[in-house]
C-alpha cells in the first residue's frame, strides 16, 4: 500500500495538523482570556473538546473579538501602521522547518564512530569528503555545506546534535504535531507555539507581526487571537479587478465596509478583510520596488527556500514590526536514493542561510535575527534497501545568527547505544530548546506558552 | 387571474438562507417561488428531488474542451463544481460534499481520478438515504479501501487505520466509547480485502481474512467486515453522534438538547434513515435565525458555484482548480482523514484574497465593455444594476452605506467623454465585485 515513500502516513493522517486554519480567529470558553493561553489550552483538554467543539460552545459570540479595539476600520488600519512601527529594535525569531525528517547525522556526520560505518553501508558518506568541524574531529559537515561551515567556523551556527522528545514516535504527523503545538502527547488544542507566543508578545491590530511564508498559514502560527498574516511574495500580494484602472478604487468600497457585523461569521469575515487590506496597505513600498528590487548581496538559490528568504529580508527590511516567520523547506523524507536527494537539499539549505546572513548583515538586522532549523525527527541509524533511511528520533537542530551561542552546544550518544528502534538516543528534549528560545531571545516566559515545561535550559544565545 | 401576493423579505431571506445552508445557493429567477412556498414545502421538495439531476442545456467547456476529469490536471475539480453549479437537486449535492467531507478520501494518496469519481457516485447515491447503507458502500468502497490501507490488511499483520477511523471519524467520535483494543480487534474483523497492484483489481480473499472470534465492544463472534460496521452503528453513542454531526453542517450553533433528543429518536425509530434527521435540522429556527446577521461561512466550493449560479454563468476556465486551492477547499483533497476544517476557520488574510480573486474571475466574465453604460445612469440605478446582475444577494448596513457612497463619488469627477466611456463600466464592476465577495458575501 506504500506509494513512493514507505510512509503511510505521509500528508493524510488525522493528526497531521491543518495546512490551511484561521489564522486570526479561534473563539475560546471565557476562561481562556481571564486565564491566558496555556491555562485555556489545559481546559480544553480537560473538557475533551475539539477546537470545532469549541467554536460551536462559543455560540458565535467570538469572544475572541472581544479583544478587538472598537474603532472603526480605517483607525484599526492605521493602528495596524502604529503597532508595526513601535520598538524597531524588538527582536525577529524566523523558523526553518525542514519537511519530512532530515537525516542529522549525514548532515553532522560522526565520522570516527565506527558503527556509522558498519550501519551505513549504503548511505554513508566518506569521511575523507566530509568537511572539518572545527574544535570537534570527530564529527564532519556534510560535503554540500560549504557555506554552513562558513558560518559555523565564524561563531554564528549552534548546533544540538539529538534533539526529540522521550519515547519518540516515527509517524510524521505525530511527531509533527508535537514539535508544532509543543505539547507531547494527545491534545486537542491546536495553536502553534509559536502562535502563542505571538498571543503573549503581539498586538490585536498588525497581521504582518507573524508572517507565514507560504500559501497556507503554517500550523505553528496557529493562533489564538493575534492576527497574522499568510504570504508567500510581498510584491504580489495584489488586489486586483479586470478593467478596474483607478488607483484603489478596486478596494475602495470595501474599506467601508469592514466592521459591523455582530455574528461571529461576519465578525470573522470582516476581519479577515481588515487583515489583507492592512498587509496589503503595508506592503505599497515593497511593491514599489516592482518584482525586481535592489538585488541582495549573496544571491540566495532561486528555490522556495531561498526566493522566501528573500522575500522575508525585504518584509523584515520594511519594519512592519515583524516579530516571528516561518517557512519550510520541503523533500526530507528521503527512504530511498538519499544520496543524492539528500546533497541538493543540504546544498539549498547551506546556499540560502549564507545569502540569508548576509542579505540580513547589509540592511542592518542581524543582530535583531535569530533562526532556528529544525526537523520532526532525525533519520534510522541503519540504511535500508532502497538506499535511503527510515524515520527515526533525534534529529539535528540548529540555530544560526550573530547571536546564536556557536558550536556543539549538547550531548552526542553516539551509535554504539541505541534505542529498541535502532534510534539515535535522544539527549535533549525540544521543549527545552523552545523553553530557551523563549525566555533567552523573545522574553517570554516559556511556562505561559509551554504548559508543565521543566526548567532545563540551554546555552544557545549569547 | 389576479396577482400573486408579494411576498415578505423575510420570506425571501429564509428561503435564500435555506438554499445556501441545504445547497449553493438559490438561482435569482427560483427565489420568489421558494419564498412563496415556505420552509416546510421547501424542504420536503428538498428531501424529494423529482426530474434530472442537471439543469437543461449543454455541458460547460473549458477553453474550448469538455471537462475531462480522468485525464487533465485539475478538471476534477471542475467536474466536481460543475455538478453543484448544474446541479438541480441541491440537498443531494450538499450532502455528498458533506460526506465527502465526513467520510474524507484524498486522491493525493489514491491516485486514480476513476476511483473517485466512483466514490462520489456511491456517496451521492446514498446521501439521503440509510446511513447504514452508506457506510456499508463505503466498507467496499475501492478508493477509500485504497486510502485508508482496508485493501491488503491481511489476518497476518491486520492495518488499523479503517477500524481506528470508522470509530473515532464515521460513527462515534473521537474516545467514545470504544477502547483500544477494540480497534485491534475490529481491525481483525476487517482483514481479507485484496488489491493486485499489477492487475489493478480489488477483491476479498477468504483466506486472508481472521476468521477467529474477535472480541469488540464486549461481544464475542466470528465478526466480518460488515459485522464490524454494524456493530458501530449499533453503538449506542454513534446516533448521538452522527446527529450532532449532521447538524453541525448547516448552522454553527449548538445543538439544542431536546432537537438533539428528537434526531436521535428519528434516526432510530427509522432504522437510521438521514432524511427524518436532516427535516429536523433543516426546518428548525435555529437555521433561520438572525436573517439579518447570517452566522455561516460560507465553503470555498459552495461561494464559489454560489457565484457562478448567481450571475447565471458556468465553469468556463480551469482557473478555479487552483483558486479553490487557494481558498482552502479543493474537493478530492481533503487536506486529512477528518476532513475540513470548516466555519471560522476558513478565513484567513490568503484565503479572503483567494476569494476576491475568484469574484475578479466571474466580474470578468461578466464582460461589462467600456461605452456600454450612459451618463445618465444615476448611483442608485448603478447599485440596482449591479444588485441585479449580482442576483440580488443580502448585504448588510454597512456594505449598503459603502456601496452607495461608492457609487456616487467614484465618477464624480469623471465627466470627460472618454472618461465616461469607461469608468461609469468601471464603477458597475467594482460594484457587482462587492456584491459577490465583500465580508457579506463570505456569511450565509
Amino acid at each position: 500500500m506504500n506509494r513512493q515513500c514507505g510512509c503511510d502516513d505521509w500528508h493524510l493522517s488525522r493528526r497531521n495538523m491543518l495546512g490551511r486554519v484561521a489564522e486570526n480567529v479561534i473563539a475560546l470558553p471565557e476562561q481562556a482570556l481571564v486565564e491566558g493561553p496555556a491555562a485555556a489550552a489545559e481546559s480544553l483538554r480537560g473538557r475533551g473538546l475539539t477546537r470545532r467543539k469549541a467554536l460551536v460552545g462559543a455560540g458565535g459570540l467570538a469572544l475572541a473579538c472581544a479583544a478587538m479595539p472598537r474603532f472603526g476600520a480605517r483607525g484599526v488600519l492605521e493602528a495596524a501602521a502604529a503597532e508595526a512601527a513601535a520598538d524597531p529594535n524588538a527582536r525577529i525569531l524566523v523558523s526553518i522547518y525542514l519537511d519530512g525528517g532530515n537525516d542529522g547525522l549525514n548532515t553532522l556526520v560522526p565520522i570516527t564512530d565506527p558503527k556509522y560505518r558498519e550501519l551505513r553501508t549504503r548511505v554513508g558518506l566518506d569521511p575523507a569528503t566530509t568537511l572539518p568541524v572545527s574544535g570537534h574531529p570527530e564529527f564532519g559537515w556534510h560535503p554540500s555545506l560549504t557555506g554552513l561551515k562558513q558560518l559555523y567556523d565564524a561563531g554564528k551556527v549552534a548546533v544540538l546534535p539529538a534533539v526529540d522528545y522521550a519515547n519518540p514516535d516515527q509517524s510524521h504527523f505525530n511527531s509533527q504535531i508535537f514539535w508544532r503545538t509543543g505539547v507531547v502527547g494527545p491534545t486537542n488544542d491546536r495553536t502553534g507555539w509559536l502562535g502563542r507566543t505571538i498571543d503573549a508578545i503581539g498586538g490585536t491590530d498588525n497581521p504582518l507581526q507573524a508572517v507565514s511564508m507560504g500559501w497556507g498559514l503554517d500550523p505553528i502560527l496557529l493562533s489564538r487571537t493575534a492576527p497574522v498574516a499568510t504570504l508567500f511574495d510581498p510584491s504580489g500580494f495584489g488586489f486586483y479587478i479586470p478593467g478596474v484602472w483607478s488607483d484603489g478604487a478596486a478596494l475602495t468600497p470595501y474599506r467601508g465596509a469592514l466592521s459591523g457585523g455582530r455574528s461571529g461569521a461576519r465578525r470573522a469575515a470582516q476581519r479577515s478583510f481588515r487583515g489583507a487590506i492592512s498587509v496589503f496597505d503595508q506592503l505599497a513600498g515593497i511593491r514599489a520596488e516592482g518584482d525586481r528590487p535592489p538585488p541582495p548581496p549573496v544571491a540566495y538559490p532561486d528555490e522556495h527556500l531561498g526566493n522566501g528568504l528573500r522575500n522575508l529580508a525585504r518584509i523584515l527590511g520594511a519594519g512592519f514590526g515583524t516579530r516571528i516567520a516561518t517557512i519550510s523547506h520541503g523533500g526530507f523524507d528521503t527512504h530511498s536514493s538519499q544520496l543524492t536527494d539528500h546533497a541538493d537539499l543540504l546544498k539549498t539549505l547551506s546556499d540560502a542561510l549564507v545569502a540569508w546572513q548576509a542579505d540580513l548583515d547589509a540592511r542592518g538586522l542581524s543582530d535583531r535575527v535569530l533562526t532556528v532549523v529544525w526537523s520532526e525527527f532525525g533519520r534510522r541509524v541503519e540504511d535500508n534497501d532502497s538506499s535511503g533511511t527510515d524515520h527515526g528520533a533525534g534529529g539535528v537542530v540548529m540555530l544560526v545568527g550573530n547571536h546564536a551561542n556557536g558550536g556543539i552546544q549538547s550531548e552526542f550518544p553516539g551509535l554504539t547505544n541505541l534505542d529498541e528502534d535502532g534510534n539515535l538516543l535522544v539527549t535533549t528534549e525540544f521543549r527545552n530548546l523552545y523553553a530557551t528560545i523563549l525566555e533567552s531571545w523573545m522574553g517570554v516566559e516559556a511556562g505561559r506558552i509551554l504548559p508543565g515545561v521543566d526548567g532545563r535550559r540551554l546555552a544557545l544565545v549569547k | 387571474m389576479s396577482k400573486p401576493r408579494p411576498v415578505s423579505k423575510a420570506a425571501r431571506l429564509r428561503a435564500e438562507r435555506l438554499y445556501w445552508r441545504a445547497g449553493f445557493g438559490a438561482l435569482p429567477g427560483e427565489v420568489e417561488a421558494l419564498a412563496r412556498r415556505g420552509v416546510p414545502a421547501v424542504v420536503k421538495d428538498l428531501l424529494h428531488p423529482r426530474g434530472p439531476a442537471l439543469r437543461k442545456g449543454p455541458a460547460p467547456t473549458v477553453e474550448g474542451q469538455p471537462i475531462d476529469p480522468f485525464n487533465v490536471w485539475g478538471h476534477d475539480v471542475l467536474w466536481w463544481l460543475d455538478r453543484a453549479v448544474r446541479g438541480r437537486h441541491p440537498l443531494v449535492e450538499r450532502m455528498t460534499l458533506n460526506w465527502h467531507d465526513h467520510f474524507a478520501t484524498s486522491n493525493e494518496k489514491v491516485g486514480q481520478a476513476k476511483l473517485m469519481l466512483d466514490q462520489y457516485q456511491t456517496i451521492r447515491k446514498h446521501a439521503l438515504g440509510s446511513f447504514r447503507n452508506l457506510a456499508q458502500a463505503i466498507l467496499n468502497d475501492h478508493a477509500m479501501q485504497m486510502f485508508l490501507d482496508l485493501s491488503n490488511s491481511d489476518k497476518d499483520d491486520p492495518n488499523e487505520n479503517f477500524a481506528r477511523e470508522l470509530f473515532e471519524l464515521f460513527t462515534l467520535g473521537v474516545n467514545n466509547g470504544y477502547t483500544e483494543q477494540d480497534i485491534r480487534e475490529a481491525a481483525r474483523a476487517l482483514t481479507g480485502f485484496t488489491f493486485d497492484w499489477d492487475t489493478k483489481t480489488f477483491g476479498y480473499d477468504a483466506s486472508k481474512h481472521d476468521g477467529g472470534v474477535k472480541r469488540i465492544f464486549g461481544k464475542s463472534g466470528r465478526y466480518t467486515p460488515r459485522d464490524v460496521v454494524n456493530l458501530a452503528i449499533a453503538h449506542p453513542k454513534h446516533a448521538p453522534y452522527l446527529c450532532r454531526k449532521l447538524w453541525g453542517y448547516f448552522t454553527p450553533r449548538p445543538c439544542p438538547p431536546g432537537t438533539l433528543k428528537r434526531m436521535v429518536a428519528a434516526y432510530r425509530t427509522s432504522k437510521t434513515q438521514l432524511r427524518p434527521v436532516l427535516q429536523i435540522i433543516l426546518t428548525h429556527p435555529a437555521l433561520y435565525a438572525d436573517l439579518e446577521d447570517p452566522d455561516q461561512v460560507k465553503p470555498p466550493l459552495v461561494y464559489v458555484a454560489g457565484m457562478l449560479r448567481k450571475t447565471n454563468q458556468f465553469v468556463n476556465v480551469p482557473d478555479w482548480t487552483w483558486l479553490l486551492d487557494d481558498m482552502g477547499q479543493r474537493p478530492f483533497y481533503p487536506p486529512n482523514v477528518s476532513g475540513w476544517e470548516q466555519d471560522l476557520s476558513w478565513l484567513t488574510t490568503a484565503s479572503v484574497r483567494a476569494r476576491y480573486s475568484a469574484a475578479s474571475r466571474v466580474v470578468e466574465s461578466m464582460d461589462i465593455k467600456d461605452g456600454s453604460i450612459q451618463k445618465k445612469e444615476t448611483p442608485a440605478q448603478a447599485l440596482s444594476a449591479a444588485l441585479r446582475r449580482t442576483g440580488k444577494p443580502w448585504m448588510g448596513r454597512q456594505t449598503r452605506a459603502s456601496l452607495t457612497r461608492f457609487a456616487r463619488t467614484s465618477v464624480a469627477d469623471k465627466t470627460e467623454e472618454w472618461q465616461v466611456e469607461h469608468y461609469w463600466p468601471e464603477r458597475q464592476r467594482v460594484l457587482c465585485h462587492m456584491l459577490l465577495a465583500g465580508p457579506d458575501a463570505q456569511v450565509c
